[in-house]
């Protein structure tokens, strides 16, 4: 049904705002430009009302689901390319348009370490993509290959490297073109002034050379993400006020919490008596040496460096871990003022970095899930780093994989036939976001908020996406009050209905 | 009174002596608020309006009206009310607060109401407090109400002063639609709506003239609340008055005031009885208004004194 003057009312439903709160009320959309409306604008200066109007009976009416860390889906790894173009570009297809009955109507397809001769020909591939009746793929997320060995997770180690050259390592392995400043790269692909585009680097700082690239590749508009890391307080803090905002998937490969040097899950509880900005002296490697004063090669001394890139078996992240010695963190104190008001921060020299949390109850426990969203709520961000084989369609069973092996699937858990090695997430973001809320005891509004306006609000699009702002685009996701998916809308068309 | 009247089948209703406004008393605000509602239903079912032939309403913000209007919304949503041929006239505005803005009364309006019911936005009509000439948007605001055949009903509500729209303490009884400067009672009345900050609330407004409501062929007004208790004393147990410009009410042939229990609190007692006790007289005059109505008679009823 299309509505004579192509303005469409939801009635009757809920809308969860930036704040995380539900509220009762209308949105006006206008399905031909595929935006949201200021709905008393239209009513007072345009003189329109909308022709169409649907109830959606008490349900909730959020803006649609943005995944920023994902691997493939519905049989396709963004991860794989053999060679043809059409296929690869077949395989996004599939995904963007199969992806939006789990709610999600924009993605960053993430790619794992490659072979360093792929990444300009991939990342050429994942420029952003808007087709009709799909999900928006907004650009792309290369995880590695400037990560750290001793977390490397499911990434080949043969394909890790050290950026010698800084910016220019950075360069040569992405591609010029794949790194050109953020308009430069969008215009490239002839784009629309309108359109949205990002690019999420993840990189352990602690590896030569990232340090000092990090500024750079922030001035051009990529969202840098410390990951696959075993960076230390100070060098994860150094890395923030560098420019990175973004922690990618949190508690999963990087040292777990310890008290006397909370790495980068401390940044979390960034205290702002540690949090002035101080001077790292000018060359890469050496500041990242002095600033680590040694404790990376104790943390190392448990396992050498050989033995990991000896070790047979694949393992998982979640359960990958080396001992953590303690360290003493080495940053600089402040003697600031105490403060007079209750409930009132004391003026933080950086703000806490976004953090990504794979919420399917495997990858991280309720429990700490619970404790990284009461550390920092503004912070939180819901992704899948979905394998290729998520499809919420699949049966649990024993399924081929890839090389002769099989994996058995039993609900949201994956491993290898045979072993209790985790081959992956296959938790779908909707169910994230379900679990979100049982976990942690928020509410769906606010378990709604971390799966659209906190990761547009890290990529810096919340103008666009992730929001019911007014000219926003209207991409749209009706849940029930369970947070179940019943339809789901792209551009201000709906292009998924449960049946 | 009718004499601007004309063309109207209705006008001969108008001839009778004019009668104090009707008082109705109800329990709460929300069943003031259904009463009203209903009683706007009913007029404009009973007119039975067309894009030729619209109702033309007044209508007021504040929040005495909201019950009413939640009331006339429910109507709406369930299919015994529509506002197609219906075309409004807010009384009021403030000057220099952007249309935008979370309290002029375009946000008000839209939100509380319009945005909930079928009224087409060419038939809303509300005074633009941004207009680069002020004086002549008020002029043609009157006009534009003439155009349309004069205002059928005007719903209302008052401050605590006392005041109908933006017609504070003081106003000309014969005031039409012009700049009004707000009394410092409003002023202080309506910093809660702007973060307690009494340096943030516009100074002025445009609003309709006392002579303007008066003029529309019917005046409802809602008053509810304790803190209105003194306004309605003076509205209808004293004199007309323009310090108390509501009372102006008096004047007008054929108004209507429905307030809840809290509202009548400075009234005399008496006052109160005599009203609950012609309310049943009156359904039985509407009676037969409506009766002699359908027989195609316009014969004066005469008052309920």
């Amino acid at each position: 049904m299309i509505s004579s003057n192509g303005l469409i009312c939801f009635t009757n439903c809920l809308l969860p705002l930036e704040d995380g709160s539900l509220v009762q009320r209308d949105l006006w959309i206008d399905e031909r430009r595929g935006t949201i409306l200021d709905a008393q604008r239209t009513f007072f200066l345009r003189k329109e009302r909308p022709d169409r109007v649907i109830d959606l009976k008490g349900n909730v009416l959020s803006p649609g689901f943005m995944d920023i860390q994902i691997n493939g889906a519905y049989g396709f790894d963004f991860s794989v390319y053999d060679g043809d173009d059409e296929a690869y570009r077949q395989g996004l297809k599939t995904i963007a348009e199969r992806i939006v009955e789990t709610g999600v109507t924009s993605l960053v397809p993430t790619i794992i370490t490659q072979e360093k001769s792929l990444y300009p020909k991939l990342l050429h591939l994942l420029r952003p993509l808007s087709l009709a009746n799909s999900a928006a793929l907004l650009g792309w997320h290369a995880e590695g290959p400037f990560i750290q060995l001793a977390k490397r997770g499911a990434h080949a180690p043969q394909f890790l490297v050290p950026a010698h050259e800084r910016f220019a390592s950075f360069e040569a392995v992405y591609g010029t073109d794949n790194l050109a400043d953020q308009e430069d790269w969008l215009m490239a692909e002839g784009s629309d002034v309108d359109s949205v585009g990002v690019r999420i680097i993840t990189a352990a700082p602690e590896i030569d050379g990232v340090m000092p690239a990090v500024d750079e590749l922030v001035k051009r508009g990529v969202v840098f993400s410390i990951g696959h890391s075993i960076a230390t307080t100070d060098i994860a803090t150094h890395a923030v006020q560098q420019g990175a905002r973004l922690i990618t998937h949190l508690f999963n490969a990087m040292p777990q919490l310890h008290h006397r040097d909370p790495s980068i899950i401390g940044l979390l509880g960034a205290s702002p008596h540690l949090s002035v900005p101080f001077a790292l002296p000018p060359s890469g490697s050496s500041s990242v040496s002095h600033l680590r004063g040694g404790s990376l090669s104790r943390r190392l001394g448990t396992k050498s460096a050989q033995a990991l890139l000896e070790s047979p078996k694949p393992t998982s992240e979640a359960f990958d871990d080396l001992e953590t010695p303690p360290q003493t963190p080495l940053l600089r104190a402040t003697t600031s003022d105490l403060s007079l008001v209750k409930g009132k921060a004391a003026d933080m020299a950086f703000e806490r970095p976004f953090y990504e949390l794979i919420v399917d109850g495997i990858h991280s426990h309720p429990n700490s899930v619970r404790l990284a969203y009461s550390a920092y709520p503004e912070g939180c961000i819901l992704i899948t780093d979905a394998m290729k084989i998520l499809d919420p369609h699949l049966k649990d069973g024993v399924h081929e994989w890839r090389d002769g092996k099989r994996f058995v699937k039993e609900g949201d858990k994956l491993y290898l036939e045979g072993t209790d090695t985790l081959a992956g997430s296959v938790v779908t973001l909707d169910k994230c976001v379900r679990n979100f809320s049982r976990f942690t005891g928020c509410s769906l509004g606010e378990a709604i908020k971390c799966a659209t306006f906190n990761p547009a609000k890290c990529l810096g699009i919340e103008n666009k996406k992730g929001t019911l702002r007014p000219g926003a685009d209207a991409d749209l996701v009706v849940l029930d009050r369970q947070g179940n998916v019943l339809s789901t809308w792209v551009k201000g068309q709906e292009v998924w209905k449960k049946d | 009174m009718s004499t601007a009247r004309s063309g109207q089948g209705r006008a001969a209703i108008w001839n009778m002596s004019p009668t104090p406004p009707r008082l109705i008393i109800r329990d709460s605000p929300t069943h003031v608020g259904q009463y009203i509602g209903d009683y706007i239903a009913k007029r404009i079912n009973d007119f039975a309006p067309t894009a030729e032939r619209p109702f033309v309403l007044g209508l007021p913000t504040g929040s005495s009206p909201i019950p009413t209007y939640k009331h006339l919304i429910s109507l709406v949503k369930d299919g015994k009310l529509s506002f197609k041929h219906v075309v409004t006239f807010n009384m009021d505005e403030y000057v220099g607060l952007p249309r935008d803005h979370s309290e002029s009364y375009h946000t008000f309006m839209f939100r509380e109401f319009f945005s909930h019911i079928d009224i087409p936005p060419s038939q809303v009509h509300i005074l633009d407090g941004n207009a680069p000439d002020l004086i002549s948007e008020c002029n043609s605001y009157e006009a534009k109400i003439k155009e349309y055949g004069g205002i059928e009903l005007f719903l209302g509500g008052i401050g605590e002063d006392g005041h109908i729209a933006f017609n504070e303490p003081g106003s000309s009884l014969a005031s039409r639609t012009r700049i009004k400067t707000l009394a410092y009672d409003t002023i202080l009345a309506n910093a809660r709506f702007f973060g307690n900050d009494i340096s943030a609330v516009p100074r002025m407004a445009l609003t309709v003239g006392v002579a303007t409501v008066l003029d529309s062929r019917e005046v409802v007004v809602v008053v509810t609340g304790q803190r209105k208790a003194l306004a309605l004393s003076k509205a209808i147990e004293e004199g007309v008055n323009h310090l108390w410009t509501l009372s102006a009410l008096q004047m007008h042939p054929w108004a209507l005031i429905v307030v809840d229990e809290d509202a009548t609190a400075e009234l005399h007692v008496k006052t109160v009885k005599y009203f609950k006790s012609i309310e049943r007289v009156q359904d039985e005059v509407e009676a037969i208004h409506e009766k002699l109505r359908k027989e195609g008679k316009n014969e004066p009823v005469g008052s309920m004194e």
